[in-house]
């Protein structure tokens, strides 16, 4: 169990006079998350805006781009700057969650369990009506398709990405149509994962009403009591249950 | 004295537009003499075309290619421009017997190519010095606009090499799609964004010494390959045994058909690479990922959408 976490409350320092408590806040991501975050966002975001102007030559907004970034010898230099600290965070991520987090991996809560296929089903009836809204834990289907879309994504794009930048080391174990084939992998797969950020993440942290212009997770990793209850009541009750267990203890 | 010199003013000042006219026709044959080249009155086109010739600018004239005397100062046809050496249009067979008068390195290059032992088979239609130079406007190969130039050197050689009538004149082993091949290739999407310093036409077959791939002195031969991609300012370090051979170096999507190639002792080493069993991998993997991103995109933009479309219920979404 991630008591670390779960126990991170904070409370708002201002005291309000009618001896009520604050805004409480819940602890979603640490800053170390956070930062991680957002060196993803910087470098998926540089290596769309240099990547897609190849995957579509004969675009008219191709040439714009590449002029735009300075040049197509400059658009390789930040498609290959941004790709390999792309591929660093990615190193670091596997080895700071892997090795150095003291929980234990099995009881990682992103791991896809049988819950998420079946709210996977209940949210398609919610939203014609026939369900309840399902409750999530800490992390929805929704956030679990996402982490594991972008964890296969940068294997397969940090695998091919090399091939394609080195053609000649490659070629000396693969063959030539090997590094076609990676040609076509890697575009493919960025292809699907710029549509799936732009559409489905942004619908899901943007766009959608309840966060409508953007959920400050993001930046501050916090979270509001009231989004707590409506996104993650599952995890939100069990924060409470422990934060009870816990003033029990507490001698009188 | 001054009687005279004060009427020779008033003659000059009253005629002076004669004198003007009479001065110009006195000066402009010398001058046209210096720039044009008596052909000019009857070749206009070709020679206004010539003036863009690095030649010309160099102090060549027509006579230096197509023989005679030249008679710089007539105005009308010279019979003498027709007499000697004069050798009027040069069969294309000549061409390179001209060019090699002062091009001899290059010519002797260009006379080991597929495109002269064509011409010597009897196929005059294959390329010649003046089908990738330019025939009256010769222009450096530095500059952007001459046939030769890198940029456009795709485009040059398509002239020809997308030509289906031309190439199938002579027989059906030339293929057509290689400006097609190489618009799919990453040295053509960086050539057409301005990137100059990529491989177009020549620098693979080679501008002059173009060989057939199948001429084991060729430098796209397959052994040939790993040296030819080595070049100095190209791939530098490419390993002798690198893969080039094993795989298609004019690729696109519609050469793989997703046929089930079974018995793969006909096929092309070079197409045999791509497959994996019966497989064309390069067929199955644009397939799998159009089946994988419409499925993924089309799911979740229907989760989007419904999710969109369900805020209009009357009940409260939490």
């Amino acid at each position: 169990m991630r008591e670390q976490s779960l126990i991170e409350v904070s409370y708002s320092k201002e005291l309000k006079g009618d001896n009520t408590m604050g805004e409480v806040f819940f602890k979603r991501f640490t800053f170390n998350q956070l930062v991680q975050h957002w060196v993803m966002i910087a470098t998926f975001m540089a290596l769309v805006v240099t990547g897609m102007p190849v995957k579509f030559p004969d675009a008219w907004w191709s040439p714009v781009i590449i002029n735009m970034v300075g040049g197509f010898e400059m658009r390789t230099l930040i498609h290959h700057a941004a790709g390999i600290s792309m591929v660093m965070l990615g190193i670091y991520h596997i080895t700071y969650h892997v090795f150095v987090d003291k929980e234990s991996l099995l009881d990682r809560k992103v791991w896809p369990t049988l819950k998420d296929a079946k709210d996977f089903w209940q949210t398609v009836l919610f939203y014609f009506g026939k369900a309840e809204n399902p409750k999530y834990g800490r992390y929805s289907w929704k956030e679990k398709f996402d982490y594991w879309g972008a964890f296969w994504g940068m294997v397969m794009l940090c695998v091919t990405g090399l091939i394609m930048m080195f053609p000649f080391i490659a070629m000396e174990y693969i063959p030539y149509a090997y590094v076609h084939l990676a040609t076509i992998i890697h575009t493919d797969e960025a292809l699907l994962a710029t549509l799936f950020i732009f559409i489905v993440h942004w619908w899901n942290v943007h766009y959608s009403p309840e966060v409508f212009p953007m959920s400050k997770a993001w930046l501050t990793g916090n979270l509001s009591e009231e989004q707590m209850k409506h996104e993650h009541p599952l995890e939100y009750e069990e924060i409470m249950r422990q934060m009870r267990e816990k003033n029990e203890k507490v001698p009188d | 004295m001054l009687l005279i010199s004060s009427s020779v003013c008033s003659l000059l000042k009253k005629n002076y537009v004669v004198i003007l006219i009479a001065a110009l026709i006195l000066l402009i044959p010398d001058v046209s003499a210096q720039q044009d080249v008596s052909c000019y009155h009857c070749h206009t086109a070709v020679v206004n075309e010539f003036r863009n010739n690095i030649h010309y600018q160099g102090g060549f004239s027509c006579a230096d290619c197509h023989g005679g005397v030249l008679e710089s100062n007539t105005t009308v046809i010279s019979a003498n421009a027709m007499s000697g050496n004069f050798i009027g249009k040069p069969s294309r067979n000549n061409i390179t017997d001209i060019c090699s008068k002062c091009h001899s390195r290059e010519a002797s290059d260009y006379k080991q190519s597929i495109h002269w032992y064509a011409i010597e088979k009897g196929h005059p239609e294959a390329a010649t010095c003046t089908d990738c130079h330019g025939v009256h406007e010769i222009r450096a190969i530095a500059d952007n606009k001459s046939l030769s130039n890198h940029q456009n050197s795709p485009a040059t050689c398509a002239k020809c090499h997308s030509n289906k009538e031309l190439m199938s004149a002579w027989y059906y082993g030339i293929k057509t799609d290689r400006i097609d091949t190489y618009k799919e290739s990453f040295h053509w999407k960086a050539l057409r964004n301005g990137y100059n310093v990529v491989a177009t036409c020549a620098d693979c077959h080679n501008n002059h010494v173009t060989k057939s791939h199948e001429d084991p002195s060729s430098s796209t031969y397959p052994d040939n390959l790993p040296k030819t991609c080595g070049k100095e300012g190209c791939h530098p370090g490419a390993r002798f045994d690198a893969k080039v051979a094993a795989g298609l170096v004019h690729d696109k999507e519609s050469l793989h058909t997703g046929e089930l190639v079974f018995n793969q002792s006909r096929l092309d080493p070079q197409m045999k690479a791509y497959f994996l069993g019966p497989f064309d991998l390069a067929y199955w993997i644009a397939i799998f990922f159009k089946i994988l991103t419409t499925g993924v995109i089309g799911l979740f933009a229907a989760m989007v959408i419904l999710d969109f479309a369900s805020r209009f219920k009357i009940h409260r979404r939490w």
